[in-house]
């Protein structure tokens, strides 16, 4: 068992590549669950850090500093009554969240979180997860549609003509990108193993763009600079507003529509709403980590330091060794936080339980930092570390945007959407396909 | 049309203005919100809550001399005294103090007019009860309200 596990874990492609169902699976269980987990705590995250921005104090009650709140707010929406409009139209009412579930989980199929660890790589890939992504508007339509309520209807119809209006520019940023793939400074750039690859032709496979940036030696937000980073630029904007995000939420802005194409949708199925736009995010922001920002690349990824040699443990640049610490390093300052938490927690009884668990959890993060520096899954965890970081940046973002900016009126999304956008994306483009050619 | 807005607009000089704003209020120190059940909220101490008659912190007898100031000075007639002569001290003494609390506005002429300090508004904020009883005597002026200690 152990050894097969070990023969399958060196193997060097993804399950979907090698044709392992079995361990196909157990990626999807896994990349779903993680995804499901990220969700919750992003759900307390963003109630905090929003809080904290608007100098409030956030959840406090349910757990130490409210980090039970997620899961108490999860058990609260599972045992809701479960409302149907007496108008609606049941079925395309019942489908809507789970159209929007499964077009928002479907995309994870082939965002890579290391060379391995994918659960398939297609070579349409990101083509694959902008049209299954942008599918996403079809639940929020069926469901504006099937409420049988003027403010979802209203809220929805939003949301389609905003759709529209930024895959475009998207579209086109993204193709900037895939451009990149192909043009390299150093002549050809050779795809990796299972694709019929031509000397300047590019690739649309997740984990192939990503190898380009490690060829390539660059990052695409820094290449041909600095038509890389405003094609990222474009693509981080586009992403806000695909997600229904603020400053560009107007399908659900409350102020206006009450909570715009989900306000007919109560318990277990306006979760399933809210499960969808966060994997949702979660996902946009994995192309743009992928496509300009590395993937599972570390930072300073060419730069490897000096040679160090530590007997049975490391033999490599020391940059390289401070990297590959440094997850477990992140576990072990949270740890420490949490105990720091248990020592500084009021000496009540009331509060004994909460500092128990305090002390359960850190202890719990500090042990995982222990398994993480054990060499060989130190090595494995490497490239999701990174990935991971990547799109926890942006789900800061999110954050701080919702907690910056005003919502566009609708005229105002519009301009921005095709007369700013829309030009500057064509015109990155060209000017890309240019450079690169000339080169 | 000069080139400095145009610029401003390219480089999101505005939008980063604004998100080094929010991002400086994270820090904790600026949190304004109070866990009020848990951490009482500090009061003014010239907040004007709900009335208390004072005692003689000495023999804890009310300071109050039934002199009826109060009641006249009360813009809305809310205050009702009843005293009585002391037939061998020849003072008057104070048998019934009233206040009808859901109609008072806190104006607080009532304590000024207070010639022995007796009459006091206190910093009491929590009026809520379960009774519809706002008709407030003596025994509950000169204890003042008793709020839960919420400890949880």
């Amino acid at each position: 068992m152990l050894q097969y596990l070990q023969g399958y874990l060196s193997q060097p492609v993804t399950p979907g590549e090698a044709g392992n169902y079995l361990w196909a699976t157990v990626y999807i269980v896994i990349v779903i669950t993680g995804i499901s987990l990220v969700v919750l705590a992003m759900n307390w995250g963003e109630r905090k850090a929003l809080a904290h921005m608007q100098v409030r104090l956030g959840p406090m009650r349910v757990g130490p500093h409210g980090l039970l709140q997620p899961f108490a707010d999860a058990i609260k929406l599972m045992t809701k009554e479960d409302i149907i409009p007496d108008g609606a139209d049941k079925l395309v009412f019942w489908l809507a969240p789970v159209v929007i579930v499964i077009t928002a989980w479907t995309t994870f199929l082939v965002v890579p979180f290391g060379r391995t660890h994918a659960i398939t790589d297609m070579n349409i890939g990101v083509l694959f997860m902008l049209g299954v992504s942008s599918l996403s508007v079809l639940g929020i339509v069926m469901a504006g549609w099937a409420s049988n309520s003027s403010y979802p209807l209203m809220g929805s119809l939003r949301s389609s003509a905003q759709m529209i209006s930024y895959e475009v520019a998207m579209g086109l940023a993204v193709v900037s990108a895939i451009l990149m793939t192909g043009l390299s400074d150093s002549g050809i750039y050779l795809h990796h193993a299972g694709s019929t690859a031509a000397s300047g032709v590019g690739t649309l496979s997740m984990i192939g763009i990503v190898e380009a940036q490690a060829q390539q030696g660059t990052w695409f937000i820094f290449k041909f600079f600095p038509f890389g980073l405003i094609a990222f630029m474009i693509f981080a904007i586009a992403m806000v507003a695909e997600t229904n995000r603020a400053p560009f939420d107007l399908p659900e802005a409350e102020s206006e529509l009450v909570a715009g194409f989900h306000t007919e949708y109560s318990g277990f199925r306006w979760s399933l709403f809210m499960l969808a736009e966060y994997s949702g995010m979660l996902a946009v922001s994995s192309i743009a980590v992928t496509l300009w920002l590395g993937g599972w690349l570390r930072p300073f990824a060419t730069w490897h330091g000096p040679q160090i040699v530590i007997p049975h443990y490391w033999q490599g640049g020391a940059l390289d060794l401070a990297s590959s610490l440094l997850p477990a390093l992140i576990f072990f300052l949270l740890a420490l936080v949490c105990l720091a938490g248990v020592i500084r927690m009021p000496r009540i009884p009331i509060f004994r339980f909460q500092t128990i668990g305090l002390a359960v959890f850190g202890l719990l993060l500090g042990f995982i930092g222990l398994v993480l520096l054990a060499p060989p899954v130190r090595d494995r965890i490497q490239d999701i570390f990174w990935f991971t970081m990547k799109i926890a940046f942006f789900m800061y973002m999110y954050i701080w945007y919702r907690a910056t900016f005003p919502r566009y009126r609708f005229d105002q999304l519009m301009r921005v959407g095709w007369k700013v956008l829309l030009p500057v994306a064509l015109g990155v483009l060209i000017v890309t396909a240019v450079v690169g050619v000339l080169r | 049309m000069s080139l400095a807005p145009i610029l401003r607009k390219i480089f999101f000089v505005d939008l980063i203005k604004g998100l080094s704003v929010t991002f400086q209020y994270q820090n904790p120190k600026e949190i304004y919100t109070e866990q009020y059940p848990l951490e009482r909220p500090a009061i003014a101490d010239r907040y004007r809550g709900l009335p208390r008659l004072n005692v003689n912190p000495d023999t804890q007898e009310t300071l109050c001399i039934a002199c009826d100031l109060c009641a006249l000075a009360c813009p809305e007639h809310l205050i009702a005294i009843k005293s009585e002569r002391n037939a061998t001290t020849k003072r008057k003494e104070l048998l019934t103090w009233t206040i009808d609390v859901s109609r008072c506005m806190f104006c607080g002429l009532c304590e000024d007019s207070c010639p022995t300090d007796c009459l006091e508004l206190s910093q009491d904020f929590e009026f809520a009860t379960y009774s519809r009883d706002f008709i407030l005597d003596r025994d509950r002026l000169e204890k003042g309200s008793e709020p839960t200690v919420y400890k949880k």
